[in-house]
């Protein structure tokens, strides 16, 4: 799709790699996963976000924390940056190469390598795909909390990388909950274990939080420590139909005003219900339907069904048209049709899609809906929002053409307004997808100069000569700084 | 304190910093040391405070209360910083389920606002209510109900800090999700002070649980619960706190059920079929009592340490300890770790604490000094972080704190 | 980068349809399912990796003739795994032929595919073929073969083909092929008059496995079908689209849509999954050809597997077989048609066969045509892990509707002297359905 937005293209020639580092990488890995050939090397140019692309001078598949190790060692010992891969769904394009990177893919290491069901965790290497390590956990009760939507494709190590969060993250929150402890290779290729179930806590700083969410920049998980949580006995799914956008939002903070916990609230507007409607995923929505509320309560069985009903007054005194409720597998994926199928569906109708990521405190969710709304009419963009209202977390979609090369300038200036607005309402530029390339200068919408700094100093204690994942997350001038702090 | 430094400083701060007496909560231990005690109003004073001991090469420890310091406390004299000007809440939407508050707000306080909107903070370390914002977020601790809420360290959304050079920062954010950039506020959470001091904090608030049910069970031995308490730990349900208790006089296990009626009353029931017992039900006084009682009653005790292990090892941890004469212990069974206050009049409190690393360290487990007496050095007895871990630390400790005016980490 | 005007004209069969690249997002949600990226990691061995350099090509950023493209275009199975769980529908198997085509165009295929593809879409030259493939099978030299040959080198190939063509044998417990042949009047059941339905005969179908077409015959008869002879029909052309020979796919498909057309049958048959996702195709294939496209959508429209109208109406059931049965998915019945229950309704129509489904059964089983022979490692990896999976089955017999997968699993099964027969679940009923009595003259039970 927006693999033609060439607006950001960062082509360029890429330097070849030096023939003995090609080589002495294939005597650690074995030929066939060194990959070299440019042609082949397509493939690589980007990641879930399109709209980057630049070809890495090589791809390297390990199978082992110690193949990673020695890889990482012989390109940092050539002054070779680090570029870590995952499934490479990511949507701030974390997995962009740099022009001198070479990528680091863990698609062969995914291998779940012990799950210890009486301490509840498993220990799995980076590959392993997010869902099969709840299928493999589902026999002994037990599952892998975070599920971004993305689940059945992306890894555990993008996981970590990207704190990435889910529909359900609103009851058990993102992924840094779960990361008990990681084995990671760092600068130089060193092999280094952060915490871990049973160590104490107190003997040192969280350094396992720290590297959640540092998005390939500090080093590479090689393994991966994760808390597994007892399947819960029952589900309740709810659907509420409503007329707009702003009673959706409004039920949204009833129901959490009224101390329930639900595991999901998910909003799905009316452009994207009609969306789906026009596509071959359509749901069966009622026309007049301004948006769609998914609201899931999960937990002990005897309680759910007076947690549903609440949560239904709550609907329909601000105005829901109807309220469908589910509770058998079947019932349930089809409540969560629209809102599964709402990305696929887009991609269907519009030549191109941008999916925005912002989060807002819950209850700006209706003024900045009304905002988006607005800048959209403003640049005569249609935007699709379908969003985890519970955390406040929004994807705008931006729908557009590529083709049309005034419109993409649009797209742009409207994307930048979206983030302000949030920033204003007194959010953040990203919930879950992360700040990547793609966000890169809108960090200096929420940080100052002395917290970007201070950003930049901790990246230097795991990666003081900046050879993993350089350019991404920190503003150009912060990288700058740090380059040339570097070089004193 | 050296009077020309007294006199710099006094011209850098308002009046109202200076004057206080040490406060009465201070851990003994630690009172020697005490040059004198300051306490800003604001970030900015903090920061002014910070950036001028940095220049004047002055020692500088963060107090909340100050009775539930780390004893890996400094050597040489240090001047107090104590939050007790900083106690106002800043921002609270209950709608949003979030709250800002400055570091010095003591627990006590900020449960009786939140609870105007039927909203509490779901963690209860030891002396909780009067733990400050900050110190519980400089600490880290959670407590046992961690179980069912998670730690602490998940629900800190944001942060005033200020670095050890006098550096203020804003970190994080108000909103749920905050994944913008490095997570250095997580950084601070656990990090005693060690790096930054702590003005202001967001955090996420939870709705009060509409019934928080007790369920207990009894026996002569400890030891004879821990199979029972594992089984909870290990049931399809998860309880909001799981705890062991065991004094020579007997051991306890306490299960709290927090949620709705119907739910309690169904987790209840399907704890007693997946464990093969029935358990005592206590109603809120009494539970409440029983939980703060068995939380707090020893705070005060001269020593203490915390082991930890896999929380499948409470078991045999439990029977290594439980040899101590006299000791008293308290475990968290989910997060597997316990807390045991041993008497001071133990012959030789040294040859004691090392017999008990030996054992503790060969099962697996590590051991820290929470509180120790002032003769015994307490370092002796700290469980080591591992050396790259120390040497990542000992970096971040740079990065923040340059100059080293706060204490800890070497 | 290669200059792009060289290769723009070979390019050309791709860019005509670069709307069906478009709704790709690049999600990833595809490589999960893919065989081939699963074994290899590398993701130009993955459904979004291959869609990437197909966008390449039509970019002009990717010669055709590279390497690259022909490589991992020829190393796609096309078992369109990747098709059901992507988000956008992508229609990965059309894209792939035209894909092949391309890269067929700046690069002809091997001698080979090639001979096979002339073979199979001539009748002149397919009844020879197919007799002498028949003659090594009943003279046991096949099976012999299969037995002796060392597996190295040159022979590794040879030995795989004479397994592949003995595992076409009948499954020994069913009766002879004579026994069956009686007397098929149904009229007398009360299974009211359905539709008339013709049958593909197919080419592979017709020249190896006769019988599953008769059995397919008979089985329709019993459970009230009127059956329609239909003269003319061909090769269905899958494999040559399959392999980029999209002009004979074509040919062969405009011969089979006259002669269906004629037949004036309600629905067509199909008992070989891959005809039959090929034939549900036709209208794609042929939306270039004004003068057919809509009679090619309409013979699509027609188009079944024969259990999917076996399960519509409910199958007769016959007498006991008891047996145990691992069924494996055809990724061209489950991936391409959707059609996942109706076969093993047709097993279950059998009183005491029970139907264990292989572990992994929605993944490609590495026959794919010839793949096993174009690609012996990566073909034999894929076709090991499907043969130990179908073993840890314990069964005694593997059903599966598609020829492909059934000589496939069947060789695999062979060269390691396990012993489970291979059938397709038509095969089954027939049996059943004799054994009960319903093709006795006079059809009484
Ligand atoms: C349709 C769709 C839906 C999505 N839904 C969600 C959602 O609901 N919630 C959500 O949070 N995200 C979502 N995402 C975004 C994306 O799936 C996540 O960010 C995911 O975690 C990325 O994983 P990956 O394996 O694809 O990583 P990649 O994209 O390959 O990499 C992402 C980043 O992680 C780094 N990285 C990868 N592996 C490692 C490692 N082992 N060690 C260190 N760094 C590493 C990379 O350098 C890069 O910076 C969605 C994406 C798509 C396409
Ligand atoms: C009986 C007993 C049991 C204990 N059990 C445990 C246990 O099980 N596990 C465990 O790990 N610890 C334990 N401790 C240690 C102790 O609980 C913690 O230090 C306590 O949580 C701090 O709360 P406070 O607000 O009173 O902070 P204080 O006591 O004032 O300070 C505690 C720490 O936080 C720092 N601090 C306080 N305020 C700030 C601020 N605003 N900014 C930066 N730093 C600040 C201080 O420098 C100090 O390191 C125990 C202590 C006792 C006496
Ligand atoms: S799943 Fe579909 S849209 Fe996603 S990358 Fe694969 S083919 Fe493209
Ligand atoms: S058809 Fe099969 S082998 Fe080819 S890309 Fe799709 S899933 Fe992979």
């Amino acid at each position: 799709m927006a693999s033609l937005l060439t607006g950001k293209v960062s082509s360029g020639m890429t330097q070849p790699l030096p023939s003995s580092v090609a080589s002495d990488l294939a005597e650690i890995v074995g030929h066939e996963h060194v990959i070299t050939d440019p042609d082949r090397l397509l493939v690589y140019e980007s990641d879930g976000l399109t709209a980057y692309r630049r070809s890495p001078r090589a791809v390297v598949l390990p199978s082992s924390t110690e193949e990673i190790s020695a890889v990482v060692g012989l390109l940092h010992s050539n002054g070779i940056e680090v570029i870590p891969r995952g499934a490479g769904t990511g949507l701030s394009g974390g997995a962009l190469a740099t022009p001198e990177g070479v990528i680091v893919g863990t698609a062969r290491m995914n291998r779940i390598l012990k799950i210890d069901v009486e301490n509840r965790i498993a220990i799995a290497q980076p590959g392993v795909i997010n869902a099969r390590l709840t299928e493999a956990t589902n026999p002994y009760g037990l599952y892998y909390a975070p599920d971004p939507s993305s689940q059945s494709t992306c890894t555990l190590g993008g996981n970590v990388a990207e704190n990435s969060g889910g529909p359900h993250c609103l009851k058990y929150g993102v992924t840094a909950r779960y990361v008990t402890g990681l084995t990671v290779v760092l600068a130089g290729g060193r092999i280094v274990e952060l915490g871990g179930v049973g160590r104490d806590p107190y003997t040192t700083l969280d350094l396992v939080g720290l590297f959640v969410g540092s998005e390939g920049c500090f080093g590479i998980a090689t393994e991966i420590e994760l808390r597994l949580l007892p399947i819960t006995e029952g589900v309740r799914t709810l659907l509420g139909i409503f007329e707009s956008v702003e009673s959706a939002g409004r039920a949204v903070t009833k129901i959490i005003a009224s101390g329930l916990m639900p595991a999901a609230v998910e909003i799905v507007d009316g452009p994207t219900i009609e969306a789906v409607e026009a596509s071959v995923f359509a749901a069966g929505y009622p026309l007049e339907a301004g948006a769609a509320l998914v609201i899931e309560f999960d937990g002990t069985e005897a309680g759910l069904d007076l947690d549903a009903d609440r949560a239904e007054q709550c609907c329909l005194e601000e105005g829901a048209i109807e309220v469908q409720r589910a509770t058998d597998p079947e019932h349930r994926m089809k409540l969560w049709r629209a809102r599964k199928k709402a990305f696929g569906a887009m991609g269907r109708i519009a030549p191109d899609l941008l999916v925005q990521d912002a989060t807002v405190p819950r209850t700006k969710l209706p003024e900045v809906l009304a905002g988006i709304d607005n800048i959209g009419n403003r640049y005569g963009l249609k935007i699709a929002n379908v969003f985890h209202a519970g955390d406040g977390n929004l994807h705008p979609n931006i729908l557009f053409d590529r083709q049309n090369q005034n419109e993409l300038e649009l797209v742009e200036r409207a994307s930048k307004e979206i983030m302000q607005l949030c920033v204003d309402a007194g959010g953040t530029i990203t919930g879950e997808h992360g700040v990547g390339v793609d966000k890169r200068e809108y960090m200096t919408l929420v940080h100052g100069p002395a917290e970007l700094e201070a950003m930049a100093a901790a990246k230097r204690v795991f990666d003081p000569a900046s050879l993993f994942n350089p350019g991404k997350v920190l503003p150009a001038v912060e990288v700058k700084e740090a380059n040339e702090s570097r070089s004193n | 304190m050296r009077v020309d430094l007294t006199d710099s400083l006094s011209r850098l701060l308002p009046g109202e910093a200076f004057g206080h007496s040490v406060p009465s909560s201070l851990w003994a231990v630690l009172r020697t040391g005490v040059e004198t005690v300051v306490a800003p109003g604001s970030t900015e004073e903090v920061a002014t405070l910070l950036k001028w001991a940095s220049e004047m090469g002055v020692r500088v420890v963060p107090i909340g209360t100050g009775a539930h310091m780390c004893p890996r406390y400094p050597r040489d004299p240090f001047i107090v910083l104590t939050t007790s000007r900083l106690k106002e809440i800043q921002h609270y939407e209950p709608a949003d389920l979030t709250m800002t508050a400055s570091a010095g707000a003591s627990i006590r306080d900020l449960s009786t606002e939140t609870a105007i909107y039927g909203q509490w903070l779901p963690f209860d370390p030891p002396d909780v209510p009067n733990r400050t914002l900050g110190g519980l977020v400089a600490t880290g601790l959670s407590g046992p109900l961690w179980a069912g809420y998670g730690q602490l360290r998940n629900h800190v959304l944001g942060a005033t800090i200020v670095c050890g050079d006098g550096r203020a920062l804003r970190l994080g954010g108000k909103v749920v999700k905050n994944v913008a950039g490095f997570d250095i506020l997580k950084l601070m959470v656990g990090s005693r002070g060690e790096l930054a001091v702590i003005t202001s904090v967001t955090v996420r608030l939870f709705p009060l649980p509409v019934v928080d049910q007790l369920l207990v069970l009894e026996a002569t031995d400890v030891s004879e619960l821990v199979s029972t308490a594992r089984a909870v730990a290990t049931a399809p349900i998860m309880p909001a706190s799981i705890i062991l208790s065991g004094t020579s006089d007997g051991g306890r296990l306490l299960v709290r059920l927090h949620g709705a009626k119907v739910s309690v009353e169904a987790d209840q029931k399907s704890l007693e079929k997946h464990t093969g017992v029935s358990f005592e039900v206590r109603n809120t006084p009494e539970a409440e009592s029983l939980l703060v009682h068995k939380r707090d009653s020893r705070i005060n005790a001269e020593l203490a340490v915390r082991v930890w292990a896999l929380p499948s090892r409470i078991g045999v941890l439990l029977d290594v300890l439980k040899k101590v004469p006299g000791v008293s212990l308290n475990a968290d069974v989910y997060g597997g770790s316990v807390r045991a206050y041993l008497p001071v009049n133990l012959s030789d409190i040294e040859s004691s604490l090392a017999g008990l690393q030996k054992d503790i360290e060969e099962l697996g487990g590590t051991i820290r000094a929470l509180r120790i007496p002032a003769e015994v050095n307490a370092s002796s007895y700290f469980a080591k972080p591992l050396v790259d871990e120390g040497e990542l630390a000992a970096g971040l400790k740079r990065a923040f704190d340059p100059h080293a005016v706060l204490w800890g980490i070497e | 980068m290669t200059g792009a005007p060289a290769y723009e004209a070979l390019g050309q069969a791709l860019d005509a349809q670069k709307e069906r690249l478009l709704p790709c997002v690049h999600c990833g949600f595809c490589l999960p399912a893919c065989p081939t990226y699963n074994r290899l990691g590398n993701e130009a061995d993955s459904p979004r990796g291959r869609l990437h350099l197909m966008q390449a090509v039509v970019e002009g950023r990717l010669d055709p003739s590279s390497e690259a493209f022909r490589t991992h275009i020829d190393r796609c199975l096309g078992c369109r795994a990747c098709e059901p769980v992507c988000p956008s529908g992508v229609e990965y198997g059309t894209l792939l032929e035209l894909a092949r085509e391309t890269a067929t165009k700046a690069v002809p295929q091997g001698l080979p595919t090639r001979f096979l593809l002339k073979v199979l879409g001539t009748r002149a030259l397919r009844s020879p073929f197919f007799f002498i493939g028949r003659l090594l099978r009943g003279t046991g030299l096949a099976a012999l073969g299969a037995t002796v040959l060392p597996s190295y080198g040159p022979f590794r190939a040879i030995r795989l083909v004479l397994a592949m063509l003995a595992s076409t044998t009948r499954w020994q417990p069913m009766a002879s092929e004579e026994a069956t042949s009686g007397n098929t009047d149904s009229g007398s059941h009360d299974v009211s008059r359905r539709s008339r339905v013709a049958v593909l005969l197919g080419c592979v179908q017709e020249g190896l496995f006769a019988r599953i077409n008769s059995a397919t015959v008979r089985v329709l008869e019993a459970n009230g079908y009127e059956v329609v002879l239909v003269e003319g029909q061909d090769c269905c052309g899958a494999l040559h689209a399959h392999g980029g020979d999209l002009e004979s796919a074509r040919m062969l498909a405009r011969s089979n849509i006259r002669a269906f057309k004629a037949s004036g049958a309600d629905l067509i048959a199909v008992n070989a999954a891959g005809c039959g996702a090929a034939m549900k195709d036709y209208g794609i294939l042929l939306e270039g050809d004004p003068d057919f496209v809509q009679r090619a959508e309409e013979v699509a429209l027609a188009v079944r597997d024969v259990s999917e109208i076996l399960a519509s109406s409910g199958p007769r059931i016959g007498a006991s077989i008891p047996c145990k049965i691992a069924y494996d998915h055809p990724c061209h019945l489950l991936h391409a048609q959707g059609v996942e229950h109706a076969p093993i309704t047709v097993l279950e129509a059998v009183p005491d066969a029970e139907v264990h489904i292989v572990a992994g059964a929605e993944e490609c089983c590495g026959g794919a045509g010839i793949y096993g022979i174009t690609h012996p490692e990566l073909g034999g990896l894929i076709g090991g892990d499907k043969v130990s999976a179908v073993r840890a089955c314990l069964a005694d017999v593997v059903a599966t509707p598609n020829p492909g997968c059934m000589m496939q699993i069947g060789a695999g099964l062979r060269l390691e002297a396990s012993n489970e027969g291979v059938i397709h679940p038509v095969e089954l009923l027939d049996e059943s359905y004799r054994r009960a009595g319903f093709y006795r003259a006079g059809g009484a039970e």
